[in-house]
């Protein structure tokens, strides 16, 4: 994987695979299928009715963790940032963690008695991680992005309402918790508890997948806090001050 | 164990007259010649080992301090080539400081054991072992009361130590383990049987 190279609207979409297959999830997330032929990024995006534009800065944020034209992203609309960020989340739980699920029950059949417990315990390790996330993902989608919609639309149409202006005074966005870091840290357990404690197991492949689908998993949720603490969590300060700005004129 | 210079020194610690004589009686059945010292109290294992090597110490439970894990631990820390065989009414699981006879034990039992503590290759915490068990006695302590729920507070008051020190064994834990979580650890410690499902507290 070159992480040099960023990827331009005339990178051919199938190239931009090639170079990092990591991006396939999130080429699906946009909703975008395979078959482009040679076709550009700018082209497959015009068919799709894909923002191209957008789609290269997460394209390329996600293939260089270095690349991070924080502005330019901060210049989409927040409802294009808030439906891709939704999209991940439901990506989350209803395609990675059902595939770990999967991968868990499928140890589970082939564990011996003794090693059965263990593999129970991880399971059970795993749902509370999977709440957690849910919970988490949940309170994003029904409290904090309906937040910043109606904070945008303020804006635009230049007019608070008493109850939105009372939000921002008392529940500004850096209120809220982005707790990311509990879900990271059972992640990192789960992880640890396979590779280093759990005795050897008799469906070794089905391990070995597991391990990757979790570093996967950790990887793109990695990614995906950094598009809502650089992009989403600036643009709503942004638009907090504005709205305050206007209150007061 | 290891004979020195042939013969070992060992001391057979017991309040009752009729329990050392019969300790001593049993490591002479079995065919060891040792030069065994007795104690009566903890006070006076502890002189003992001041003044000369130990190759082992029979003690039996009424002589160790409260709590006992821990002068199990201390003990088994000042003489770390010291064997150790407590003598009780139930072996403490996973204690990996101690073998134990149990009062209720038969003839054949306790001379199997015995025979086991003296005759056993050394398993003696070699790097490799200590490498294998992790974490110190301590650290599992305070690992299972993370594991069962309990605050820092209640660990450090349940232990005799400090607050300071529970959050030290904690960093220490999770640096070894790589577990940060109370989740995690929970997990690791019913892994290894240091805790079973029903105890943990509400």
């Amino acid at each position: 994987m070159n992480k040099i190279l960023l990827f331009n609207e005339k990178t051919k979409m199938a190239d931009v695979i090639h170079k990092d297959y990591r991006l396939i999830p999130v080429i699906s997330r946009f909703g975008i299928n395979f078959g482009f032929g040679n076709k550009t990024v700018l082209e497959v995006c015009e068919e799709n009715k894909i923002n191209a534009w957008f789609f290269l800065e997460i394209a390329n944020s996600y293939h260089n963790p270095q690349y991070f034209p924080k502005k330019q992203l901060q210049s989409f609309a927040s409802d294009l940032i808030i439906q891709y960020l939704s999209n991940t989340h439901s990506y989350y739980l209803k395609v990675k963690v059902p595939e770990i699920e999967g991968y868990i029950s499928g140890m589970k059949k082939l564990a011996s008695v003794k090693n059965l417990k263990n593999i129970e315990l991880l399971e059970v390790f795993f749902k509370e991680y999977e709440v957690e996330l849910e919970k988490h993902l949940d309170y994003e989608e029904s409290r904090v992005f309906p937040y910043i919609l109606a904070l945008e639309k303020a804006v635009n149409e230049k007019e608070c309402s008493a109850e939105l202006l009372g939000k921002i005074e008392n529940e500004p966005i850096e209120k809220y918790e982005r707790n990311h870091d509990n879900l990271e840290e059972k992640l990192g357990d789960l992880k640890n508890l396979l590779i280093k404690f759990l005795p050897p197991v008799l469906g070794k492949e089905i391990c070995q997948k597991l391990l990757i689908e979790l570093f996967r998993l950790e990887e793109d949720l990695e990614n995906h806090s950094r598009i809502e603490e650089n992009v989403l969590v600036p643009r709503v300060k942004i638009l907090e001050q504005k709205l305050l700005q206007i209150s007061e004129a | 164990m290891k004979l020195n210079n042939g013969k070992i020194r060992g001391i057979v610690a017991a309040r009752q007259f009729l329990y050392r004589f019969g300790i001593k009686t049993i490591i002479g059945v079995i065919g060891v010649d040792a030069e065994l010292i007795e104690a009566t109290s903890y006070k006076e294992i502890q002189l003992i080992t001041q003044k000369e090597r130990c190759d082992f110490i029979i003690v039996s439970e009424e002589l160790l301090v409260m709590p006992k894990c821990c002068s199990l631990e201390a003990l088994q820390g000042d003489y770390p080539n010291t064997k150790l065989l407590v003598i009780r009414d139930k072996a403490v699981e996973n204690c990996p400081y101690s073998s134990f006879v149990v009062n209720t034990d038969n003839q054949k039992e306790i001379l199997d054991k015995l025979q086991d503590f003296f005759f056993e290759p050394e398993i003696k915490e070699t790097p490799d072992d200590i490498e294998k068990l992790l974490l110190s006695g301590r650290e599992i302590e305070v690992l299972k009361s993370v594991a069962l729920g309990f605050s820092n507070k209640e660990i450090a008051d349940k232990l005799f130590i400090s607050i300071n020190t529970v959050i030290t064994h904690r960093k220490n834990i999770t640096e070894k383990l790589g577990i940060k979580t109370i989740a995690g650890l929970t997990v690791y410690a019913m892994m290894n049987n240091y805790i079973k499902p029903g105890d943990a507290i509400q």
